[in-house]
């Protein structure tokens, strides 16, 4: 038995070998797990508990078989998905985690997020963030019609896209010092985390001790997911987890 | 009809369903009358889910299977403990060699549509005699070799299949 991680699965109707591999996944290996954490981005795009756009009515079918069979579910926000709310909860079953949350891994306490907040030499990304996670800027977000919601967020991806063009490289990566912060303020050696789409282990000293950050792959040219067992981590492909 | 496995921990009795899995069962068997199963690898040991074998020689090199067979999952029969079906690749329709035994009830490898998530894993029989065989060696340690994980540390063989005439 083991304990799987996945994230920014991106889910969306222009990607259906992706919606494909996530719920073969769901309803195949997430099976036998004692736990699945859905680290962030896991769809595309989510404009509130009532965007019943495909494939997310599919998806939500299948968490709910997921978590009825028994497995906890556990879900953390993205920054393509970070209004995935209550309601997503009560009817997926799953957890809904926010940001961030420290789990414990046999004797390992491990903190797991995104991401996307650990990025902070993009500033211009840091204040949009700011701004969209605001609680009442996203209660009013969520007051409008589908239709207003959808066009803004037309614009904002036209505005992402244009600005990540212009930026270098290492700005989208996590900071290090805001790395270091994050796992000095919750006491903990090891963190998990996705966002960057540049799977790796990074093993560091933080404060004299062995420290170890492993980030997660994306499902665009593959399916990943990180298995932790009683053997420690190692990275899974949903087709090698059946028989 | 009835096929002995003969393996390195002690002795198999299948009970084949050749009426429920008439396809997936003649090939099995053929199999077996050829000998293609004598001297293979249980390959695979996951504790709490199933052991697979029937496609790896000793020291990991893959076998050449035959043709693969059209999946019969839609026969009813599900992946309960103690059940045997056979292994495949993603294409459904893929199995040709590799068999697995389910040591948990793992209900998600049953047929639920005509498609590639839901063709599922056809059973085409069950274990009769020997569960406890197959319970130990699913529980043994394992190790990650020539890119596959969950091998057994120590080789557990098959030494021979055998059908037993009624």
């Amino acid at each position: 038995m083991a304990t799987l991680f996945v994230s920014d699965v991106h889910l969306c109707a222009e990607r259906p070998a992706a919606v494909e591999a996530f719920l073969s996944f769901i309803d195949g290996p997430a099976r036998r797990a004692d736990a699945v954490y859905l680290l962030g981005d896991i769809f595309d795009q989510w404009l509130g508990d009532d965007d019943d756009t495909a494939p997310h009515t599919d998806v939500l079918a299948a968490f709910s078989r997921l978590t009825n069979s028994g497995v906890p579910v556990g879900l953390f926000h993205g920054n393509h998905d970070f209004l995935v709310g209550h309601s997503f909860g009560e009817r997926s079953g799953c957890q809904v985690l926010g940001d961030s949350s420290v789990i414990e891994l046999g004797t390992t306490q491990a903190l797991i997020t995104h991401g996307d907040a650990l990025c902070t030499d993009d500033t211009e990304y840091q204040a949009f963030r700011r701004l969209s996670r605001d609680p009442e800027n996203q209660a009013h977000l969520l007051s409008l019609p589908m239709s207003a919601r959808k066009q803004q967020a037309v614009e904002l991806r036209k505005h992402s896209r244009a600005a990540k063009q212009l930026k270098p490289a290492d700005i989208m990566d996590v900071n290090h010092d805001a790395v270091a912060s994050a796992m000095r303020e919750r006491n903990v050696r090891l963190l998990i985390h996705g966002h960057t789409h540049r799977p790796a282990t990074h093993e560091f000293e933080l404060d004299g001790q062995p420290a170890q950050r492993i980030v997660l792959g994306d499902w665009y040219e593959s399916d990943h997911v990180l298995v932790w067992d009683t053997n420690g981590f190692r990275a899974g492909a949903v087709r090698e987890m059946l028989p | 009809m009835n096929v002995r496995l003969q393996t390195s921990f002690g002795d198999i009795l299948l009970a084949l369903d050749a009426e429920k899995a008439p396809k997936t069962v003649e090939n099995f068997v053929q199999y077996v009358r050829d000998g293609f199963y004598d001297g293979t690898l249980f390959h695979r040991a996951m504790d709490g889910f199933m052991v697979q074998g029937g496609g790896f020689e000793r020291g990991l090199f893959y076998f050449k299977a035959p043709a693969p067979i059209e999946n019969e999952a839609n026969n009813g029969l599900s992946n309960a403990v103690g059940s045997i079906a056979m292994a495949r690749t993603a294409n459904p329709h893929s199995a040709s060699a590799q068999f697995f035994v389910n040591v948990e009830d793992n209900t998600f490898l049953d047929f639920t549509a005509p498609n590639e998530r839901g063709w599922g894993y056809c059973v085409l029989g069950r274990v009769s005699e020997g569960m406890d065989i197959v319970n130990r060696m699913s529980a043994v340690e394992t190790t990650s070799r020539a890119g596959h994980d969950d091998v057994p540390a120590e080789d557990v063989i098959l030494k021979k299949a055998e059908v037993v005439e009624d």
